[in-house]
């Protein structure tokens, strides 16, 4: 459907998206997710046609839009900031594209009158982009981009100008839409959460290099690199080194003793790697409650040094020796006091290990 | 919900008394030089230009409509006051045209570059209006640069100077540096997205500006036409330097009466004529620009 062939784009001597690959189907919710300044909106402006790539091909439907304008490339967008007209009505603002293409206007009125109702925009249609509140202006601009019937959706960080609350929910009605119309789209983002709850794909850059294309639980328990990983949710990285591989499952020598972990494809005995253990993974259990942890194997003894309570979870780092600082999360109900000593366990599935790059985190 | 907001403004004593909020006092300076110098000097004037012509002083006390009857029903005037119109529109016309291009140009530019270019366009003004004037004489004159060259060139001279054609490109010259300046603001602060946005729909790079982007910009084009407009129709030094009094504009005219006849009601009286066709015009020109602004605020 949509296949990008080793694009690049070098603003002077900056380059801000390298040789980047990747094929899109017919239907499919990508998100592309990185840090700001990873390359990711220089992308989504370069499948639309407003930048020229510096190299490579972009091919929609199996022809070649490399160099045609955005008027001519039949995709949607929207914007962070929305770029509604400001001098135009909604109904003005969403039916521009129609009269572009000097659609009649009796059904330029039937159709706008449609997804205005689908949108939740019903009565609004008189009233300027500066009477409406931030998500009505946000449904706005899904409304003037999916009247058009897009090949592709172009969505740049759309939530990111609502408050928490509001992006939340407009989250999920995105993800409601993006079901009804099943139109292929691309989100941008670099907000994980919006890119795991409304993507098929996740499509992870950093620093203009495309890191790792899957799929959302793929991109969480299963990162590549270590810079996704420390990209995507919380992770403590262990440094250890591979003392033997046995069933899927490896054993690592660390700084505080022998932990099994899930072993992996080029990380052979004696390799150096770093465990990626998730907060959420571990099991706390302060020290004397007669709490059996059973004969499993991962055990770990710590120190509380600092807590935060986040409603849901009680937040922990906790020093297991070796100068080692661990960041856990448990249930908030008997917590652990500061200063108090904790028994910490973590199955061998949830610790993952990640190549020690020459070149990577110390 | 009243008393809230009038306390907002003023405060109030115990007693119940109005007080300016120390804020209002701000535009008191401003208040006192625009009531001296501008407003008084005005109600003098039309003071004068009802009073009597008189060869022994300035003017006699005494009442008379005679000023503005002979002037209102003269031809010449309305000629003068057509011709001072028109150079006027065609300066704001042609400076709009120019200014444009380089205004939305400058607009698209990173902060560093348009600031320099814009210290460019600003350059011209540090030198004196009658210096750049001169510029122009010896450029357009019968013998000047152009004349010269069409001589070369075996080619027929053509009369720049002494006319209302000089008197146009000195203004023009003058005046689109204002033009500039009051378009770049207004355009500054369209959001790029929004074109990219109407690009995206189907518009064309020409329907993306037309539909869009110019129509946000009229405030500029409004604001920088009335100035261009305002400075142009007053103009006293271009005229009478490229227009060697064969082009007689009502600023010319003005002064010809007051400092070299001394007929100061004659004076004033075309003034206060001048002044009510020019806030017509204006009035006329805001109402037009309001209807094409009307969805913005």
């Amino acid at each position: 459907m949509l296949a990008l062939h080793g694009i690049s784009k070098r603003f002077h001597d900056v380059t801000a998206v390298s040789d980047l690959t990747l094929q899109i189907s017919e239907g499919e919710q990508i998100a592309l997710l990185g840090p700001s300044g990873c390359g990711k909106t220089t992308t989504l402006r370069m499948i639309a046609g407003f930048e020229r790539p510096t190299a490579g091909r972009i091919e929609l439907a199996t022809r070649d839009i490399t160099g045609l304008p955005p008027e001519r490339r039949e995709c949607g967008m929207v914007f962070q900031n929305y770029a509604l007209f400001p001098h135009l009505t909604v109904d003005e603002n969403i039916s521009f594209g129609l009269q572009m293409r000097h659609v009649p206007s009796s059904e330029r009125r039937t159709r706008v009158r449609a997804i205005l109702e689908r949108i939740g925009l019903k009565g609004l249609d008189r009233r300027y982009p500066r009477q409406l509140s931030g998500g009505q202006q946000q449904r706005a601009a899904l409304a003037r981009a999916l009247i058009m019937n897009p090949k592709v959706l172009l969505l740049d960080e759309p939530l990111a100008n609502l408050d928490a609350k509001l992006r939340e929910e407009m989250r999920f009605y995105i993800r409601s839409l993006q079901r009804e119309f099943r139109t292929t789209s691309i989100y941008v983002t670099h907000d994980q959460a919006e890119a795991l709850v409304l993507a098929d794909r996740i499509v992870v850059m950093i620093g203009g290099v495309l890191q790792q294309v899957g799929e959302p639980h793929e991109i969480y328990e299963r990162p590549t690199t270590i810079e996704v990983a420390d990209f995507i949710g919380l992770s403590n990285l262990v440094p250890a080194e591979v003392a033997g591989v046995a069933q899927g499952l490896a054993d690592y020598r660390t700084a505080v003793g022998t932990l099994s972990g899930l072993a992996r494809d080029g990380l052979g005995v004696g390799s150096q790697a770093w465990l990626s253990i998730r907060p959420e993974h571990f099991r706390i259990v302060r020290e004397g409650v007669a709490e059996s942890l059973g004969s499993k194997p991962n055990h770990l003894h710590g120190t509380v040094t600092d807590t935060a309570f986040l409603g849901n979870l009680m937040d922990y780092r906790i020093e297991v020796g070796s100068g080692l600082r661990l960041r856990a999360q448990g249930s908030p109900g008997d917590a652990a006091a500061i200063g108090e000593r904790v028994k910490l366990t973590f199955a061998p599935q949830d610790a993952w290990p990640l190549p020690k790059t020459p070149n990577g985190h110390d | 919900m009243a008393t809230t907001k009038v306390a907002s403004t003023e405060s109030r004593t115990s007693q119940g008394i109005r007080v300016p909020s120390p804020t209002s006092l701000l535009i008191l300076p401003t208040l006192v030089v625009v009531g001296f110098f501008l407003i008084l000097p005005y109600l003098n004037m039309l003071y004068i230009s009802l009073m009597t012509a008189n060869n022994q002083g300035a003017f006699e006390r005494k009442l008379t409509f005679e000023n503005y009857a002979h002037n209102l029903t003269d031809p010449f005037i309305w000629k003068v006051i057509g011709l001072t119109v028109q150079l006027g529109l065609l300066t704001v016309l042609i400076s709009l045209l120019i200014s444009y291009p380089a205004a939305y140009h400058l607009s698209r530019q990173p902060p560093r570059r348009r600031g320099l270019l814009m210290m460019l366009i600003i350059t011209p003004l540090l030198i004196g209006v009658v210096i750049r004037t001169y510029g122009w004489m010896i450029i357009l004159s019968d013998t000047g640069l152009i004349n010269q060259a069409l001589r070369a060139l075996h080619l027929p001279a053509a009369g720049l100077m002494y006319n209302s054609t000089g008197v146009l490109i000195g203004l023009i010259h003058i005046y689109v540096p204002y033009m500039v300046l009051a378009l770049l603001g207004p355009l500054q602060a369209i959001d790029p997205d929004l074109e990219s946005a109407a690009r995206s729909l189907g518009a064309s790079r020409w329907n993306a500006f037309w539909r869009i982007t110019w129509p946000l910009s009229l405030p500029g084009v409004l604001s920088g036409s009335i100035l261009v407009f305002v400075l142009a129709i007053s103009a006293y030094i271009i005229p009478q330097l490229l227009g060697g009094f064969v082009t007689i504009t009502m600023p010319i005219l003005v002064v010809q009466q007051v400092t070299d006849l001394l007929n100061w009601p004659e004076g004033s009286a075309l003034t206060v004529i001048f002044f009510v066709v020019a806030v017509v015009i204006l009035a006329a020109y805001a109402r037009l620009m309001a209807f094409f602004m009307r969805g913005l605020s």
